[in-house]
């Protein structure tokens, strides 16, 4: 059996950087980490141009 | 231990003008859109969804009423072949049409790395088929790898893993289910808001299945749906083995999650094989999936059978505590980072932005909702419609490949193994046979299914048995690529 060759492309060490955690009290409900992450600005912009309703409109059948 | 496994991932789809009484008649039309080599139709009489692995046959499953609702009375009914359309592809996979959706099982792999690119080989496929679709008939064709519709709606991404038949029925369901209840703590794709009637609201939620399960085990899949499925079709040699159908999963666009998904599972499953007995159980497992999808503390606490608390994380630290004893040689890796991503969960799983789906996705709505200053509660709607974005598979409007595009996302696997993936299939296993079969005999291939096909030479029927595990795959490819007949192939596969 072999899961996976252990190739060194496939192993990246999680963040060392600090991280803040999200407020956690149990009745509270998600907050906003503040996590250090790439440049994410064009791919705001990409969420920008998603029709806000489009899940509203999204109808499926019921599979499996 | 036999390591064999797949994936069957039902496609969300939407084409300008079609609505979901049309979904069906639409999805069925993309798929026949696949332009690639391929052969069917699909040979059904080795089929039985309704035979359940506890020894007994159902008459009918159960039908979803919500979904009925959208079959016009009247409406010309298809046979199961033209309205499922299936093929085989090259690369040893099934494309079909299953009530609505594009589906995609992956050739049946035997390494994660194989599997991870024929997953991802999949979604490219059926893009394919939507972006041929859209520019024949002009309609704009969207897809999404995801499992809800957001109204009620779910569709699967199962799993299906080679296993021992020796052994009990009683001792899978008992050391799986605590298992399938909690590894969603990784293998989650996130999803905005709720979807139980009676349930508490819930604006952000790990997983996209957890709230459609109502029992732990059932043959059904429509509908009551279990975390454990006892279809019993082996797709095999049934006296010696089994197939076990894990219905329990999310779809994962991420490459690290997939493989930890079924790298994972396919470690418990050899556990089970080899007699362990889990020292964790819990008091309901369906409702403890419920519970952690929904767990806004990041917890994840569930109530053992013995009455007391436990966390997820310490539950999967059971089974990964118990897999490293099995010391099966290449599961380092899987391994390794399994335990590191416990680690992480327990400690902070933000960390765990650049690999794991459900935390990917909250960070980035999260960061959307700061900068645009949404509400959870308030613009649910609005993030719902991201949360679908994350998930269409179009590298140039998925919000998932937008985070690939940024650097954003750890991924396993290169472009040319994905690229490899959709037109030849795993060297190392009976889809090696599949795919070359479709090559050479692509046009008088009769029917098809997993365990061989029927190929018409000169007005004679002939049936190609696929041999099982063990075969000397690449040694038969060799000698199937000279064989000079259909007659000669199938001499070849008898003596196999």
């Amino acid at each position: 059996m072999n899961f996976f060759q252990a190739d060194e492309t496939m192993r990246r060490p999680l963040p060392t950087t600090p991280m803040e955690k999200p407020g956690g009290d149990d009745s509270g409900g998600p907050s906003a980490p503040k996590v250090k992450r790439p440049d994410t600005r064009q791919l705001l912009d990409r969420m920008k141009r998603v029709d806000p309703e489009q899940a509203k409109r999204y109808r499926q059948r019921s599979g499996q | 231990m036999n390591s064999l496994f797949g994936i069957e991932t039902e496609y969300g789809v939407t084409v300008e003008g079609a609505d979901a009484t049309g979904l069906v008649a639409a999805s069925r039309e993309v798929v026949q859109s696949y332009s690639g080599r391929s052969a069917g139709p699909w040979n059904y009489r080795a089929e039985d969804p309704r035979n359940d692995v506890r020894g007994f046959h159902v008459d009918k499953l159960s039908q979803d009423p919500t979904d009925a609702q959208f079959d016009k009375p009247g409406d010309k009914v298809a046979s199961p072949t033209e309205d499922r359309c299936d093929r085989v592809l090259l690369n040893g996979a099934r494309l079909y049409n299953d009530h609505g959706h594009p589906e995609y099982s992956t050739p049946e792999c035997s390494s994660l790395r194989a599997l991870v690119a024929h997953d991802k080989a999949g979604e490219r496929i059926i893009l394919e088929c939507a972006n041929a679709y859209a520019a024949k008939t002009g309609k704009a064709t969207q897809i999404f790898k995801n499992n809800t519709d957001f109204h009620g709606a779910s569709y699967g991404t199962h799993e299906s893993y080679l296993m021992q038949r020796g052994v009990a029925w009683d001792d899978v369901i008992y050391n799986l289910a605590p298992f399938l209840a909690t590894r969603i703590i990784y293998a989650g794709a996130g999803k905005v808001g709720i979807e139980e009637r009676g349930a508490p609201s819930c604006s952000y939620q790990l997983s996209q299945r957890a709230d459609f399960f109502s029992v732990l085990q059932s043959v059904d899949t429509l509908h009551n749906r279990p975390l454990v499925n006892t279809r019993d079709e082996a797709h095999g040699d049934a006296r010696r083995f089994r197939r076990l159908h894990v219905i329990a999963g999310d779809a994962n666009l991420s490459e690290y999650a997939t493989a930890l998904r079924v790298g994972a599972t396919n470690l418990v499953v050899a556990l089970i094989e080899s007699g362990w007995e889990t020292p964790v159980t819990l008091r309901d497992a369906v409702r403890s999936i419920k519970q952690i999808s929904r767990d806004q503390t990041y917890r994840w606490l569930v109530e053992g059978s013995d009455g007391n608390h436990i966390s997820a994380v310490d539950v999967q630290r059971a089974y990964w505590r118990a897999a490293c004893k099995l010391e099966l040689p290449g599961s380092e890796w899987l391994l390794d980072e399994w335990q590191a991503t416990l680690d992480a969960l327990a400690e902070d799983p933000w960390q765990l932005g650049d690999r794991l789906d459900w935390v990917a996705k909250k960070l980035l709505l999260d960061e959307f909702a700061e900068a645009e200053g949404l509400d959870w509660e308030q613009d649910a709607l609005t993030l719902q419609s991201l949360d679908l974005a994350y998930h269409n598979v179009d590298p140039a409007e998925g919000l998932y490949y937008g985070l690939v595009e940024s650097g954003a996302m750890l991924t396993l696997v290169t472009e040319e193994e994905i690229e490899a993936a959709r037109c030849a299939p795993p060297s190392d296993t009976r889809a090696a046979l599949r795919g070359l079969l479709v090559r050479r005999f692509a046009d008088t291939i009769k029917s098809a299914s997993w365990g061989g096909l029927v190929v018409e030479e000169a007005g004679e029927r002939i049936n190609l048995v696929l041999p099982e595990a063990a075969a000397d795959y690449p040694a038969l490819c060799q000698q199937i690529e000279t064989a000079a007949s259909a007659h000669d192939v199938a001499a070849i596969l008898r003596k196999a």
